[in-house]
């Protein structure tokens, strides 16, 4: 007791500098902790972007390469061509031949080339590979060709679209479905796979006035909605959900059938640790596409989330790291002054009999005391700069590209044209700083450290004292 | 109690050397009062530091109780010094953030005595200077006499077989100054302590049984004094000016 009444008593002698040294150590911790959580935070945000992309339980994924443009130069049987000729912009199939200007087409088109039920199989199969789903992904375009398209001056319009997700309703643990959360109505169920129903995102059904009971039309085909899902907040979920088989039966991908096919296939490894291992099977077994898992796909996310992410991990740590160094300096500096104020003091101690190192413990107690309340007030600055970006952060928003899966060419006076059109989503991401138990021992350890540190530097000369030289000393 | 032969202090400043203390040859007997005497920066509380073992002698020895102060390791110094010497400073010491008892506690601490037992000897400490009802007070609250005064019981808790002052009343007013001086000479009479004084005031010393004066490094005694040599050996018998004149 009379150790800590001396470590109190000393504390309260120089509290200016008590305060100061804590505050430091205070604003280095709390930095330590706002960061972390901010850090946190964004890493959560996407984790549900991707969550939602692939749904629960998806470990790998594997899509199709995109298709380009056939090469032989003639068109797949069905496939729609543009052209511009004498008689104006013209839109042909099958070899027969319309006018363009005006026209609006209306596609369900993949993005992703396709594989057979064979493939699907056959991922199955993969050691290490716990459940295997197929689906379609898919995109619901309606594009309006003006008049003049084709001419020279002429842009290529904006399509206007939804996503449209075919489920595979015999796994439906797997997908994008799978992390909707139903908010009314009911969902899909393998009763479902031949019916012209479906499920609407809630944030669809919201800006295009949904509500079970509606219909929606997806190719010319009107589907009922049963349900109503809601995904993960700050998700880029698809807009519709359908039974896979009407997908297939109503999808093409460059005028070509999906009937049987699937563009995507969701994997969920044995454990965490088998994911490199089945992401490499999935490679041999499907070579040209594109097998990801969630952390390979976090880098093709854009937008102010992956910079905000890059920002809290970069900018943030080094400039929490500096703080906390210049803090653990300061500290150092003041009480190194401190104790060569003492050494009067310290060399009357010893004189009494005190040995070195119950001087150097009483010492390191202040320092270690100081750092532990800089290290309460720094978890409570954290706490505060986690709700304060909580509270004043702006939406973050996610950006990535997908191809509508059509191809256009034109030939006209302006010279050959191709476009493949493709469609930007941007989500909206709620910022949510979150201070975990695990940072909070963080910064608890970090604020000890500090003052460990601190009190080691201003302790190191009362090992070396000379109690005659200490009471020479003039105070 | 204290033997010292042919005891040396030199401090090298740069490329002269201070020989504070030189050749010297004393021998302190158990219940002895003694004062040294002598002007400032002739070695005076050098020689109350090595006889209290807080510094350590250039050449030489030091037996205290059958032991070299001077070849015993730094942890055996402390014991030492914990165990059986009582110090009071000029200037007092004291801690200023502790309370007079929580300053003469501080001499117990290093003996590792139990919190009932250290209290009960803290209150008698304090009573024993007339103190006993400023336990609470912290220094800056005590005049220079009473702190002193808790200097002294300071000093004397841990009941030592040797105190050693360093110009005790060297801050104080006339009056104050003789009640200090008084009270350690009842407190050596009734404890028999073997005290060794360093004062510059003349009339300090006289009180002493022994009165040595420290002159450029060197030991002597006045006439009436018991010699400053080892037993057996001739006796010092010139009279010494007082330093004081």
């Amino acid at each position: 007791m009379f150790f800590v009444t001396y470590l109190r008593r000393e504390l309260r002698r120089r509290m200016r500098q008590a305060v100061f040294i804590a505050l430091g150590l205070a604003l280095g911790v709390g930095l330590v902790v706002t960061v972390t959580a901010a850090s946190a935070g964004v890493k959560k945000a996407q984790s549900d972007v991707l969550t939602s992309l692939y749904g629960v339980g998806t470990d790998v994924t594997v899509t199709g390469a995109a298709p380009g443009p056939p090469k032989s130069g003639v068109p797949p049987k069905g496939a729609q061509t543009f052209q511009v000729g004498p008689s104006g912009a013209e839109i042909c199939s099958n070899g027969k031949c319309h006018s363009a200007a005006g026209q609006t087409v209306d596609n369900l088109g993949s993005q992703y080339g396709s594989f057979g039920a064979s493939k699907v199989a056959a991922a199955a199969k993969l050691h290490d590979v716990s459940a295997v789903a197929g689906g379609l992904t898919l995109t619901d375009n309606q594009i309006t060709l003006p008049k003049n398209f084709g001419q020279p001056g002429s842009g290529f319009p904006q399509p206007k679209g939804f996503n449209v997700d075919g489920v595979d309703l015999g796994h439906s643990a797997l997908g994008p479905l799978s992390a909707g959360t139903l908010k009314s109505g009911h969902n899909l169920t393998a009763a479902d796979a031949d019916s012209d129903v479906a499920v609407v995102d809630s944030g669809y059904a919201t800006a295009n006035n949904l509500k079970v009971g509606s219909t929606i039309t997806i190719k010319k085909t009107d589907f009922k909605v049963i349900g109503i899902v809601s995904q993960p907040q700050g998700g880029s979920p698809p807009d519709v959900y359908i039974p896979l088989e009407r997908a297939q039966a109503l999808g093409t991908s460059l005028g070509a059938s999906l009937k049987g096919k699937v563009n995507t296939i969701y994997v969920s490894a044995a454990s965490a640790a088998d994911i490199p291992a089945v992401q490499q099977e999935l490679k041999k077994l499907f070579p040209g596409a594109t097998v990801t898992t969630a952390s390979s796909l976090a880098s093709e996310v854009t937008g102010s989330l992956s910079s905000t992410a890059k920002l809290a991990n970069d900018l943030g740590k080094w400039l929490s790291v500096l703080v906390l160094i210049a803090a653990f300096a300061v500290a150092s500096l003041l009480t190194i002054a401190a104790v060569s104020r003492r050494v009067r003091e310290f060399g009357t101690l010893k004189a009494l009999g005190w040995r070195s190192r119950r001087i150097v413990s009483q010492v390191l107690g202040e320092s270690v005391a100081l750092g532990i309340i800089g290290g309460a007030v720094g978890v409570g600055l954290g706490f505060a700069g986690a709700a304060l970006i909580t509270k004043i952060a702006p939406k973050l928003s996610a950006v990535y590209a997908t191809a509508t899966g059509q191809h256009f060419q034109s030939v006209g006076a302006g010279g050959a044209q191709s476009f493949n059109p493709t469609a930007t989503h941007t989500v909206s991401v709620p910022m949510q700083a979150s201070v975990t138990a695990g940072v909070i021992v963080l910064a608890v350890v970090l604020a000890v450290a500090g003052g460990l540190l601190a009190g080691t530097f201003g302790s190191w000369r009362i090992g070396r004292l000379r109690p005659a030289t200490a009471l020479s000393r003039v105070e | 109690m204290y033997q010292l032969t042919n005891v040396s202090r030199i401090y090298q400043k740069g490329r002269r050397t201070v020989p504070a203390v030189r050749d010297l040859d004393l021998v302190i007997p158990s219940g002895e009062w003694l004062a040294v005497q002598g002007r400032t920066g002739h070695g005076k509380t050098t020689l109350l530091q090595l006889l209290g073992g807080l510094d350590r002698p250039t050449t030489g020895v030091i037996e205290f109780d059958g032991q070299d102060l001077a070849q015993l390791r730094e942890t055996q110094v402390t014991k030492v010094r914990a165990d059986s010497f009582g110090f009071i400073f000029q200037t007092f010491n004291l801690v200023p953030t502790l309370s007079a008892a929580e300053n003469v506690e501080t001499a117990l601490i290093p003996l590792r005595i139990g919190h009932t037992e250290r209290h009960r000897r803290v209150a008698a400490a304090l009573d024993s200077v007339g103190l006993g009802d400023r336990a609470r007070h912290l220094p800056g609250e005590l005049s220079g006499g009473q702190q002193q005064r808790v200097a002294i019981a300071r000093a004397l808790v841990k009941e030592p077989k040797v105190l050693l002052a360093d110009e005790p009343t060297g801050n104080l007013d006339e009056g104050t100054r003789d009640e200090i001086i008084a009270l350690l000479e009842k407190l050596w009479g009734d404890l028999g302590l073997t005290l060794v004084l360093v004062t510059h005031d003349s009339s300090v010393a006289r009180r002493a049984q022994r009165v040595g004066v420290m002159s450029k490094g060197r030991l002597t005694f006045r006439p009436n004094s018991r010699p400053a040599t080892a037993p057996g050996s001739p006796a010092v018998s010139a009279p010494v000016p007082d330093p004081s004149a």
